[in-house]
């Protein structure tokens, strides 16, 4: 004979909120507002600026081509920064990451040493860095290539370091068992097991030094940076609307390009 | 009179016949605050034996193999392998003790997006002056080796092929083809049929005993499987609770015997 089943307790929909949460919650939210009014946000003063804004941004066109050449040469020149910055920045990334990785590092002292370096490259923005080579090695490309090798150091070290100590750690002990040295393990196991990861990361801070290329030829730096710095100083705004437009299109371009390499090659 | 651990691989040499590839002496694990995983262990096995480790879940198998190579430092007690006590010898002779034999896991263990046949050049970092250059380093001869190698567990013609698209039975060829490019005196198999079907299991343990035989190498594997101790090992040790509570050659009247290990 069929039974009625007994009555459970049903839980509640949303479960109570725990009260630390829940005041943590409300604190951040009083935060937001605070910060809100300390940065005198105001819809209606951005309003009242539209007008102005509108007048500047006319201002730009129609885009000038008097100086299309050397303008494409400078944005050449920041290209160049950005792949050879990026590229020797990840080359030194491995080291640092094997050195900051905590199962990989030689003593947790080196691991410490190498996270506290890579956080200060990542910490120190790349103007300073740029600032600081300039100072060191004159004006120019070579400056701000230094500086984004430092700051692909900063971004992929960590990553990479992270990925290294996701990297599955039965092939690791396979090698181990067989007699490989630790260097060995490290690159014929966590190495493969961390490409992918490290690729796609690679991959980001390519668009990030594209990006980052841009703004440091403002310090004399090199690249199109110094160009837009020379126009604007000038309000050459013409010439600064074919510039911004230029280095938008360098921008997508390498996104485009770095997610199709990323679909690609990470499978 | 001498004491301590020194003195027992004294005793352990010298009362050790030549021809015995793995001696172990009071052999002692625990993780952390947990119970002992092995507890006082004695096992000493002879050059060119085929012997079957048996125990339920936990019974310490896994930890005794890794113990074996010092992939998991015992706490108490002396490895002695081709006569190389392994506590106190410095890393590099580790090294070389562990390239003399090979280690084949449960989950085979291989670099999933490498190919099969970088794979099983693995096998020879051991022994390669080049360490972490050798695989790009990797010279015809080498090459040559892994494929004959491949061929001897029947996979040549996948050698390109990345490991992670490989089955569960070509996986472990081409973790026994790596152990294999070792040229290794003793193979140790942790498992190594655990994770696959009845066919596939019974294929490799037939590899496996095989190429032990024609090699003359020594054998230990684990297993949970009753019937490949008995079909493949001379002898069967049983473990329970991290000791030794059998240890007898392989003979037709012991599967009662065997049966209480799991009980």
């Amino acid at each position: 004979m069929h039974r009625p089943a007994a009555r459970l307790d049903r839980p509640p929909r949303f479960d109570r909120p725990n009260p630390v949460a829940f005041l943590a919650t409300v604190l951040a939210l009083g935060f937001l507002v605070v910060s809100l009014q300390g940065v005198g946000f105001s819809a209606s003063t951005f309003v009242a600026g539209l007008p102005q804004m509108g007048r500047f941004a006319a201002g730009l066109f129609p885009p000038s081509t008097d100086r299309l050449e050397p303008v494409l040469w400078a944005l050449l020149e920041t290209f160049q920064m950005a792949v050879a910055g990026t590229a020797l920045g990840i080359l030194l990334s491995l080291p640092f990451g094997v050195l900051a990785a905590r199962r990989l590092s030689p003593h947790p002292s080196v691991e410490i040493a190498a996270r506290g370096l890579i956080s200060l490259f990542r910490t120190v923005p790349d103007l300073i860095w740029a600032l600081f080579f300039v100072v060191t090695v004159g004006l120019g490309p070579f400056a701000g290539t230094l500086a984004l090798i430092v700051d692909t150091i900063g971004f992929c070290g960590r990553f990479f370091a992270e990925a290294m100590e996701e990297a599955d750690r039965g092939p690791q002990e396979a090698l181990t068992a067989l007699g490989a040295r630790p260097a060995a393990v490290i690159a014929c196991a966590v190495f493969p097991a961390a490409l992918p990861s490290m690729i796609a990361t690679g991959l980001f801070s390519l668009e990030k030094a594209t990006r980052s290329s841009v703004v440091l030829g403002l310090v004399g730096a090199g690249g199109i940076g110094m160009e837009l710095e020379v126009a604007l100083t000038f309000f050459n705004y013409q010439e600064a609307a074919t510039i911004i437009l230029c280095i938008f299109v360098l921008v997508l371009v390498v996104e485009q390009a770095s997610s199709l390499l990323r679909r690609r090659i990470i499978t | 009179m001498p004491h301590g651990v020194a003195a027992l691989a004294n005793h352990t040499l010298a009362n050790t016949p030549l021809a015995t590839d793995i001696v172990v002496e009071g052999l002692e694990k625990r993780f952390g605050d947990g119970p002992p995983v092995l507890r006082g262990i004695d096992l000493s096995v002879r050059r060119g034996e085929t012997v079957a480790l048996i125990g339920a879940n936990g019974a310490g198998k896994s930890t005794l193999m890794r113990c074996l190579l010092h992939l998991v430092k015992p706490d108490a007690g002396e490895v002695v392998l081709f006569g190389v006590r392994l506590n106190g010898v410095r890393q590099r002779e580790v090294r070389r003790v562990r390239n003399r034999v090979g280690f084949v896991f449960q989950r085979h263990n291989l670099v999933p997006r490498l190919s099969a046949l970088a794979n099983v050049l693995h096998g020879a970092l051991g022994r390669s002056p080049f360490g972490a250059l050798h695989r790009s380093l990797s010279p015809a001869a080498l090459r040559d080796e892994a494929m004959a190698c491949l061929d001897r567990v029947g996979l040549a013609h996948l050698a390109r092929q990345r490991a992670d698209t490989l089955s569960g039975g070509q996986s472990q060829r081409v973790a026994i083809a790596r152990a294999l490019m070792q040229r290794p005196e003793m193979l140790l198999a942790d498992e190594p049929v655990a994770s696959l079907d009845p066919a596939a299991g019974e294929e490799v343990m037939d590899l496996f005993t095989s190429l032990a035989r024609q090699e003359g190498l020594t054998l230990v594997f684990t297993t949970h499987n009753m019937s490949h101790a008995l079909t493949y090992a001379q002898r069967i040790v049983g473990l329970r609770d991290g000791r030794i509570a059998l240890d007898r050659p392989t003979t037709d009247g012991l599967a009662s015997e065997l049966a209480q290990i799991f009980a």
